[in-house]
């Protein structure tokens, strides 16, 4: 087992510390776990940071935010050295076009290879990457052929100065690089929205629609069943809510009800927040008692369809694979649809027609058409909130809650849907497929990747209260 | 699992013709052409392709619309539920792609015979690219006799160049309607949080009673996980 040397620092109000200490790295394991420990001078909660390093341990290089701790993990190996020189503004064209040509920084893209640095009366420097220096020998005999030919012609004077390898992932983590040389950030095309904090009004909403979903799968006759609400979370609404379907789903007027449901507890005032958690705590119910009511969730015994009879004995309709999530997703389409129905349409001739249609969004060229019957019709469905610019793809930026981690079905459902975010209060250690089982969010080979939570809830909250 | 094309029987290569043929059918729709049948007893008793642009829910593959059309069929037919599943045990799929993810699960929970696919899926396949669900769970049955994941037989690589060339003329007319295949190149981290709720924390009666509760009213604990290691556990010590 090898050893790693880390730098933390840690910010608390002001004040910083800096320390090192080395943790174990196991390379038999392609993710090595490093478990740290912290004991936090300010709050004595005992921090545990797990760090899985993927590929390699110089991957990471990334700042943690905890409220206003601010956990910086920086590794010496993610710093290069380069050769770096002051360069005249007038050559700086011609030498980066040249630069470029014969050292170009491949690995290093994020890297900006010029730098101005301000000096004091206004004056202004620059700054130029010549090319990378080796680890140990900074002698400028080491300098590729080519640039000492560049660097000799125009009398430049090198310097070695380091740089970050790694491109910055976050941007505190690219504020921080920047004060080295900078660097170029593109912001993640997943989403890690609530990495870096959920503030006091997004934890509420998070709590209300998770009691949201926890009602609706309490709504049943006697059986608690896994339930999915969709939400748009820039507007605080539900998009689609569903319960499982596996015994009967003859309820589709249930459905189109529920959709447009708002939780009444949705924005609610400040202050509330222990509140909510605490109204969803009914200390009721027994523990033997609920395990045999949460048979009823679905994704929890996918399998099961077939000998579940019992539970549904009326059931003329019935379908093993309509789970919470996949109802909800298909309500969130079916709305999607009748929302804007001018869309998509492929079969239909005047496809053409309507698509000039939605090309008019903008609310003074709709008045133009407004004896169009269609574009009536769409108005009226929008309720006055949503254009047709505003015509979501699949469930792009929508969060899901679930009571239940979702099975490998629902879970994969979720990454075709597109799904931006979703909280499950239950784990599902028989099927669950984001943590317990399979792990969804982490392969890396799929072409959407949505961020999970779990928001943790006591069992009690299940219990049907009679 | 793969198979090559001279092994195959005259059959197989005819219900996965048919398949084919359900691919092209999607591609006339702009949809991405994927296709399939079901066959039980050597006959086709059910065929669907690919509606995911149509419906607007990306969870429309094939083999969903294959299913679907089944189920509605036996029970019109007064099946019940155990009589279903037996019908699902000796039905075999010939798809042009191999079932992603959430298909393989769902012919898993199903549980299907047998599964012939075309060309693989390098990006979602659920029977060997990705995950192999069709190898049902290894763990033996709990205790208490919950049922584990059922596998299936999978045989791959059938036709899989006719499958393939119409993908790619799919994807080289430029998808007018998803982005697949374009999206996401960074590597992905995983970000995996629990919520707290300061009451939780307080009932367990830990050390939260020396946090500034009415300062922070939740506590968020972020652990985040650059990995895609499987079954790693998480656990929160002491809070």
């Amino acid at each position: 087992m090898t050893q790693i040397e880390i730098e933390i620092e840690i910010e608390i109000g002001g004040k910083s510390s800096t320390f090192q200490t080395s943790l174990p790295y196991r390379p038999t394991n392609n993710n090595p776990l490093v478990t740290l420990l912290y004991q936090s001078p300010h709050s004595y909660i005992l921090l545990c940071l797990y760090l899985c390093f993927y590929y390699s341990i110089q991957y990471i290089h990334s700042i943690f935010i905890f409220h206003k701790l601010i956990f910086c993990v920086s590794l010496y190996a993610c710093i290069v050295n380069v050769f770096a020189s002051i360069i005249d503004p007038k050559l700086a064209n011609t030498l980066i076009r040249l630069l470029n040509q014969i050292a170009p920084l491949e690995n290093l893209r994020h890297v900006k290879r010029i730098r101005k640095k301000q000096l004091e009366g206004g004056k202004t420097e620059l700054l130029v990457i010549l090319c990378l220096a080796s680890e140990n020998d900074s002698h400028l005999d080491t300098m590729q052929h080519d640039v000492r030919e560049l660097f000799n012609s125009y009398q430049l004077s090198a310097f070695i100065t380091k740089v970050c390898k790694f491109p910055a992932s976050s941007k505190e983590e690219w504020e921080e690089q920047c004060k080295l040389w900078p660097t170029s950030y593109h912001p993640p095309t997943y989403n890690i929205d609530g990495i870096t904090g959920f503030n006091e009004e997004d934890s509420q909403s998070v709590f209300s629609f998770m009691r949201f979903a926890v009602e609706l799968a309490k709504s049943g006759d006697g059986l608690v069943t896994n339930a999915a609400v969709i939400v748009d979370p820039s507007v605080k609404k539900v998009i689609a809510s569903a319960r499982d379907e596996i015994c009967s789903w003859n309820i589709p007027t249930n459905n189109q009800t529920s959709s447009f449901k708002q939780p009444d507890t949705c924005i609610s005032q400040s202050n509330s927040n222990r509140i909510i958690a605490h109204d969803t705590l009914p200390s009721n119910g027994s523990t033997s008692k609920l395990k045999q009511l949460c048979t009823g969730a679905s994704c929890l015994y996918p399998w099961r369809w077939s000998e579940q009879e019992l539970y549904m004995p009326n059931s003329s309709c019935w379908h093993p694979l309509r789970h919470a999530a996949i109802v909800a997703i298909e309500c969130s389409a079916a709305r999607d649809r009748q929302l804007f129905p001018d869309l998509g349409d492929n079969e239909d001739k005047s496809f053409e027609l309507d698509h000039m249609h939605s090309s008019t969004s903008s609310p003074a060229k709709r008045q133009n058409l407004e004896n169009v019957e269609d574009t009536e019709k769409l108005d009226t469905l929008t309720e006055g909130c949503h254009s047709v610019a505003a015509r979501p793809y699949l469930c792009t930026g929508y969060d899901i809650y679930l009571v239940w981690e979702p099975c490998t079905m629902c879970a994969m459902a979720l990454v075709h849907q597109r799904i931006r975010r979703i909280f499950y209060a239950f784990p599902n250690p028989n099927a669950g497929a984001l943590g317990s089982v399979h792990r969804l969010q982490g392969e890396k080979s799929l072409n959407h990747h949505y961020a999970v939570f779990r928001v943790l809830l006591p069992e009690e909250v299940l219990s049907v209260e009679l | 699992m793969a198979s090559h094309e001279e092994d195959c029987s005259p059959d197989t290569l005819a219900f996965m013709e048919l398949a084919i043929q359900q691919a092209k059918l999607a591609m006339d729709s702009l949809e991405v052409p994927v296709g399939c049948v079901i066959v039980e007893d050597g006959k086709v008793i059910a065929s669907g392709r690919n509606r995911t642009t149509e419906t607007r829910n990306a969870t429309r593959h094939a083999e969903m619309e294959a299913i679907d059309i089944l189920l509605e069929h036996w029970q019109k037919n007064g099946l019940s539920k155990l009589e279903v599943a037996e019908k699902f045990s000796n039905c075999y799929l010939y798809v042009t792609c191999e079932p992603c993810i959430m298909c393989a699960a769902a012919l898993s929970i199903l549980g299907i015979k047998e599964v012939c696919y075309g060309c693989a899926n390098d990006k979602f396949g659920g029977c060997g690219s990705i995950l192999s669900l069709h190898l049902g769970s290894s763990e033996p049955l709990k205790s208490h006799g919950v049922p584990q994941g059922k596998g299936f037989k999978c045989t791959g690589g059938i036709m899989a160049s006719e499958a393939v060339s119409l993908l790619r003329t799919f994807y080289e007319q430029g998808n007018p309607n998803g982005e697949e295949g374009c999206d996401i190149t960074a590597s992905c981290d995983v970000q995996f949080a629990l919520i707290v709720s300061s009451k939780a924390s307080q009932t367990s009666g830990s050390t939260g009673n020396a946090l500034n509760m009415h300062t922070y009213s939740l506590i968020l604990t972020y652990i985040w996980v650059l990995s895609q290691v499987q079954n790693q556990k998480l656990t929160v010590e002491n809070i």
